[in-house]
Formats: C-alpha cells, sequence, structure tokens
C-alpha cells in the first residue's frame, strides 16, 4: 500500500469529518446558545435536500444551478428554521429536556409526512455539473472533485462560525447569553430575537449541510434517521454546545471511520461508538464542553 | 287446480331469482395485503413495485376479482424497510385486514421476519423484491413462494461469468463489498462459497460491509482502490447502490478495476441514465425488455407506460408476476382458500411477463431467470439497457435439492 492511497483514505476521513461537521455544527450550536436539543435536526437537514433538488430541478440546464440551488436551499431553510421557533420551539425553552425532545420528534414525523406530500416517496436524482464529475489527484491521490468543494465549504463555516461568535458584536451578545440570559435582557437585548436569529443560522448550516448532501447520492425518505446518530456522536464527543469540540469531533469520527475502513472494516462503526462510550463514561461533558451550565 | 299451479309458478320465480340473484352478486372480496417499503432504503424498488400492484389488480378487478367474482381488495402498508415494522404490519394485515395473501416484501430481512407470521396464520407469502436464498432454503414455510431468482441464482449466474473472465483475463485476487444486511450477506456468501468452486484460484483479499442506508462511500472506495484487487464484486442495495455507484464514478473507480456482476436493475439504468458508466457488466432480475416477445409482458409494459408514463423496473415486472401467480393459483385451485391456493401452487406451472416458469416443489422457488449484460445505449430507448444479455436459466442457477435438505438437515 503507498502513501498516496494512505493520504487518499486520510482525504476521504476528512470529506466524511467535514459533512459530519456540517450537519453536528447547526445542532451543537442551537444547544450551546439555547439549550434546546433539536431532534428534528437531520429531518430538517433532509428539507434543505429537498429544496436543493426543486431549485436545482427548476435551474436545469443553467451553468450556476446546482451552486446557486445549495445556497438558495440553505436561505429557504432559514427561513422555515425561523418561523419553526418563533411557533413552537419559543413555547419550551423553560421546559424540560424530555418535552423539548417530544416537541422536536414530534416535529421529525410531521416533516416526514410533509415531504412525502410535497415531493412524494421517489428518490431525487440530481446530476453534478461537469466541473466536479471526475477526480481530481492530489499527491497522486485520487479524490472526487465534490468531496474538494465539501472539504473547503466545512473549513469555511468552521472559520466564519468562529469569526462571527469571536468578532462581530452580534456573536459577543449571543456569548454573552449563553451565560446570563438575564443581565443581557436588562441591557435591553430582547432574548427572543437573538434566540429566534441563532435558532435560524443553526438551521441555515443544516440546510446548507442537507443541500450539499443532495448531488452526493439519490436523496430519499428515512436519509435523516442514519445521520442523525452520527451527529449525536459527534456532539457528545465534542461536547454539546462547543463548536470546536464539534469541529474537532467530526474530524475524529471522520478519521476514525476511514482508516478502520482500510484496516478493520467490520469495526468501522463500532469503533465510532466505542469512542463515544468512552468520551460518555470519562468525560460525560466531552472533549470540549463544559461540565455544568445553568 | 289454478291455485295449485299459480303457487308453484310463484315459487319457481321465487326460486329461480334467488338462483340469478346468488350468481350475479359478487361473491366475497378477496383482501389482498402488501407490505413494502413505501419509505427507507427500499423505497426506490418499492414505489414501481405497488404501481404494478396497483395495475394487475385493476387488471383482474376489470374482470370481476379473482375467479370473475372475488373482487380484490388492496390493502397497502409500509414496512420502513424495517423487520420489526414489516411484522407488526404483516400481522395488522392479517388479524384486521383479514388478508389472505401478502405481497411483498423489501428487504430480505423484513420477508425472514415475516414468513413465520403468515405460516402461523396460514396466510400465503410472495416476496418478489426480497431474495436471500434463507427465505425459501432453511425454516421452509410451505405458504410462502418465491417469485425473484434469490440470492444463491444470481450469485451462481455472475459466478459463471466471473468465472469465464477471470480465466481470460488472468485474474487472481478480488474484493467484495455488500451491503450489511440479511441480502447483502447471503448474496456474498453465496458468490465467495462458488466462487471456490468454480474458480478455485481466485482469492478473496478483503470483504467490506457499508451499513444499509449508507450515503458516504469515498472511504471504502479509496480502501479498496488501495489494495489493488484485481475486480470487485458488489451487493449494494437500492439507494444506496445509486450513491456507490455515483461516488465510484466521480473516483474514476471503473476504469481502473473491473466490476463485474453487480446489480445494476432496470431502476438504476433508469434512475442514472445519463451518468451510469457505458460498458459495465451489470446483473439483474427482470428486465422488461429481454422478454418483450413474450405478448403477457408486451401488454404489460404497454399498460404500464400508458398508466404511469414511465418504463416498468425489474421489481414492477416482479411484483405484477406475484399478482398472477396468484391469481393462477386460485384459478387452479378453484377456491379462494389460502389452504386450497397453497397446495394448487405447489408445483405449478404458470403463465409470467417471463415466459412459462414453473415452482420448484422443494423451496417453492420459481424457475425464473437471472440477466447478465453489459451497459450500453440504445436508441430505442432514454436510458442504457443491457446488450449482449446472457440468460441464466433458473433451473442451470439454483442449489441443487441435495444440499437443500442438507441444509434443512442441519436446522436448530
Amino acid at each position: 500500500m503507498d502513501a498516496s492511497m494512505i493520504f487518499a483514505q486520510f482525504m476521504s476521513g476528512l470529506s466524511r469529518g467535514m459533512m459530519l461537521f456540517l450537519i453536528a455544527s447547526g445542532l451543537s450550536l442551537i444547544f450551546g446558545v439555547m439549550n434546546i436539543l433539536n431532534f428534528a435536526h437531520a429531518a430538517l437537514w433532509l428539507v434543505g435536500a429537498y429544496f436543493c433538488y426543486t431549485f436545482w430541478y427548476l435551474m436545469q440546464g443553467t451553468a450556476l444551478g446546482l451552486w446557486l440551488s445549495i445556497i438558495l436551499a440553505a436561505i429557504a431553510l432559514a427561513a422555515v428554521g425561523w418561523i419553526i421557533e418563533v411557533v413552537l420551539i419559543r413555547r419550551v425553552y423553560n421546559r424540560e429536556l424530555s418535552e423539548q425532545l417530544l416537541l422536536t420528534y414530534a416535529l421529525v414525523l410531521v416533516i416526514d409526512d410533509l415531504i412525502k406530500i410535497v415531493w412524494g416517496v421517489e428518490d431525487k436524482l440530481i446530476e453534478r455539473p461537469p466541473v466536479v464529475a471526475d477526480p481530481v489527484f492530489i499527491f497522486g491521490a485520487p479524490l472526487d472533485s465534490y468531496f474538494v468543494f465539501v472539504i473547503i465549504v466545512g473549513f469555511g463555516v468552521a472559520i466564519g462560525l468562529w469569526w462571527f461568535l469571536k468578532k462581530t458584536r452580534y456573536g459577543h451578545i449571543i456569548r454573552a447569553s449563553v451565560y446570563s440570559r438575564e443581565m443581557v435582557s436588562a441591557l435591553g437585548i430582547p432574548i427572543p430575537r437573538i434566540y429566534t436569529g441563532v435558532f435560524a443560522m443553526g438551521i441555515f448550516i443544516a440546510g446548507l449541510a442537507g443541500a450539499i448532501q443532495a448531488p452526493v447520492g439519490s436523496i430519499t425518505l428515512g436519509m435523516d434517521m442514519a445521520v442523525i446518530i452520527q451527529a449525536f456522536c459527534v456532539v457528545v464527543i465534542g461536547g454539546l454546545g462547543s463548536l470546536l469540540g464539534t469541529f474537532v469531533a467530526s474530524l475524529v469520527v471522520g478519521e476514525v471511520y476511514a482508516f478502520s475502513i482500510l484496516f478493520w472494516p467490520e469495526g468501522a462503526l463500532v469503533l465510532i461508538f466505542i469512542v463515544t462510550a468512552l468520551v460518555l463514561i470519562i468525560r460525560p461533558w466531552g472533549l470540549f464542553g463544559t461540565p455544568v451550565r445553568t | 287446480m289454478k291455485i295449485k299451479v299459480t303457487i308453484i309458478a310463484c315459487m319457481l320465480i321465487v326460486l329461480g331469482g334467488w338462483v340469478y340473484a346468488s350468481s350475479s352478486v359478487a361473491a366475497e372480496p378477496y383482501n389482498l395485503g402488501v407490505d413494502l417499503a413505501i419509505t427507507g432504503t427500499g423505497a426506490l424498488y418499492c414505489k414501481d413495485g405497488v404501481d404494478a400492484i396497483k395495475l394487475a389488480v385493476g387488471e383482474i378487478n376489470a374482470k370481476g376479482g379473482f375467479m370473475g367474482k372475488h373482487p380484490v381488495k388492496l390493502f397497502i402498508r409500509d414496512s420502513h424497510t424495517k423487520p420489526d415494522i414489516a411484522v407488526r404490519e404483516a400481522k395488522d394485515l392479517i388479524l384486521r385486514d383479514k388478508v389472505r395473501t401478502i405481497l411483498g416484501t423489501y428487504s430480505s430481512a423484513c420477508a425472514v421476519a415475516i414468513k413465520p407470521v403468515c405460516k402461523e396464520y396460514k396466510v400465503l407469502h410472495i416476496p418478489a423484491i426480497s431474495n436471500s436464498e434463507g427465505i425459501t432454503l432453511t425454516h421452509f414455510s410451505p405458504y410462502t413462494y418465491q417469485v425473484v431468482p434469490n440470492s444463491y441464482m444470481q450469485a451462481k449466474a455472475v459466478v459463471l461469468g466471473v468465472a469465464e473472465l477471470a480465466k481470460k483475463k488472468g485474474w487472481t485476487n478480488y474484493i467484495t463489498i455488500a451491503s450489511d444486511y440479511e441480502w447483502g450477506r447471503s448474496t456474498q456468501q453465496n458468490t465467495v462459497e462458488l466462487l471456490k468452486k468454480f474458480a478455485p484460484n481466485l482469492k478473496l483479499k478483503k470483504e467490506f460491509w457499508p451499513r444499509l442506508g449508507e450515503t458516504q462511500f469515498t472511504s471504502y472506495i479509496t480502501a479498496i482502490m488501495a489494495q489493488k484487487p484485481d475486480f470487485v464484486i458488489g451487493s449494494v442495495a437500492s439507494k444506496d447502490n445509486v450513491a456507490w455507484m455515483k461516488q465510484a464514478k466521480a473516483y474514476g473507480f471503473f476504469d481502473k478495476i473491473p466490476y463485474p456482476g453487480s446489480l445494476i436493475s432496470v431502476s438504476e439504468l433508469i434512475l442514472q441514465a445519463k451518468t451510469l458508466t457505458r460498458g459495465l457488466i451489470g446483473l439483474c432480475r427482470a428486465p422488461f425488455f429481454a422478454h418483450l416477445d413474450v405478448p403477457m409482458m408486451a401488454n404489460f409494459v404497454k399498460n404500464f407506460r400508458a398508466k404511469y408514463n414511465r418504463y416498468p423496473s425489474d421489481w414492477a415486472v416482479m411484483e405484477y408476476d406475484a399478482v398472477y401467480a396468484l391469481k393462477q393459483g386460485i384459478d387452479k385451485a378453484g377456491s379462494i382458500d389460502s389452504d386450497k391456493v397453497k397446495d394448487a401452487l405447489k408445483g405449478a406451472t404458470i403463465d409470467t411477463t417471463r415466459g412459462k416458469l414453473f415452482f420448484r416443489k422443494i423451496d417453492n422457488q420459481l424457475s425464473c431467470s437471472s440477466y447478465i449484460g453489459v451497459v450500453s445505449d440504445d436508441p430505442k430507448y432514454p436510458f442504457p439497457i443491457y446488450h449482449d444479455l446472457v440468460e441464466v436459466k433458473g433451473p442451470d442457477s439454483w442449489r441443487p435439492e441435495a444440499e437443500i435438505l442438507d441444509a434443512r438437515s442441519k436446522e436448530k
């Protein structure tokens, strides 16, 4: 086995990790700021994929069809997220975690049925534009050119979120509201509006992830359930609410998965769950999380 | 005297009326259950299957139903491609909807799970998509009839072709990739065992088992390429297969490594019409274009296209055949009683869209063929079809009866 193939494996792990990060970062952001565990996150991710299909279908044949569809799908889903927060999520801020989970799980069922009504049960397929149809070779290692795009977007979202939360005034307010909602409120900043914005942002990233996933295979009902488990593994390992943790955990899960497929294919998924279980036992708040938050 | 004649005449009129009424009013409806994966991994295949069942039932009902007097009432349930849900729905179909037959199923794990339920309640079970050999090989149920070439038959068809290719090209080793569930395991295991027998020089380098529902195959693709096998045999299911083929192509996988005999059904040919690599050697279960000379197939394709405005997939063909197999069983039995129909179908020869076929007595497996061909464009269709199609007949590919008896003797 030559070095270029090991590098190819590393890159495939990186692309998997970035895909996971895109899904899990929105989940982590929403939990970190709002203390809401959104079980419907993956279902909304799936809606993002369907939105992308619809926009792509309408713009078929145009040079930028797929790329515009990805952006439009994320924006459209952010609007949906905005409505969901105002109509539903806002009402369970102070409720028990179990009630939040029940509400968001009910959302999963509603979304699944809505998808059936709007898009039907048939699989949808997006054709990739020629620019990402063929492999690229990096240091002699083949890589699906579309996953180069995925990796770039993943890093872009990570840096963008870091910059937004650390360097902008709005980001400072969001971080302050994590520690003391009352204090932020006392300064005249409307907490509900902050939360709505954060929720919409988290769902925007979910939409982006779903839209980016869409041309990878076919879009089909049920995809979300397979994804949500790994997304939860990522946020558990990284620490619920920690974006840095989510980023690192995504990379860890992606690479562990990729290299275990190379050396121990039977144990690829098991290893991820073993890592998750170990983190839960040794450091229940995750690698970068904080033990207690009120 | 006049009064007597009048009374007798009245009685005759009433009796005649009663006889006429009882013969012209429709008899008991036939409740037909469908337990398919409307959602989940199997949705790609099952949508076509359900549409074909509806078409067949519509045709039969237009002639008064089974035996011309039992209108068929359809009860369609979604198994979500999950065995526990498939079992729950099967029980509900039997106990609440009083179905006499359950058509389906997807996946093989669902078929294996509902088989004992159907046996317990003496309800016919006709899998037309799921094809693990385990459905009919062991824990045999006399109520289960399989109208799809099973995983052993498909594996043998592939192996015969691959063994020939290996000899020609000097291949010495290979890798397998198969979906990690009942069908994938069963197909892979049969393929490997048969390759040992028909091409003993070939060495299995490694096995890959992506979970059912996998969306990203990049790590599998690079891992396989790193091993540099002479060829790869794949048994990846449904929408996973679409993702796998799409991503493997984007890696240039098929240009570097031969990939003979993987399942590329008409669904994949249609869905990936523009992107599927031409020249691939694929396997399918019931391609309509192989039997357009059979009037039943020609009619089916014409009617299916007229109703749904698309070509039927393998899955549609086989579910359609399942309904007509049941119809012919009922006609032969002269009854809708499931026990009588079950007995009538035993060893029966039936007309199908794929020609005249028969159920083998030992396992109720239909003698249907497997098909191997080269993915090629064809001016007659808006999607590629198979050229140089080789039809491996059921009796040439199914497991010998002695091995079935041996397997059953080891059952616990």
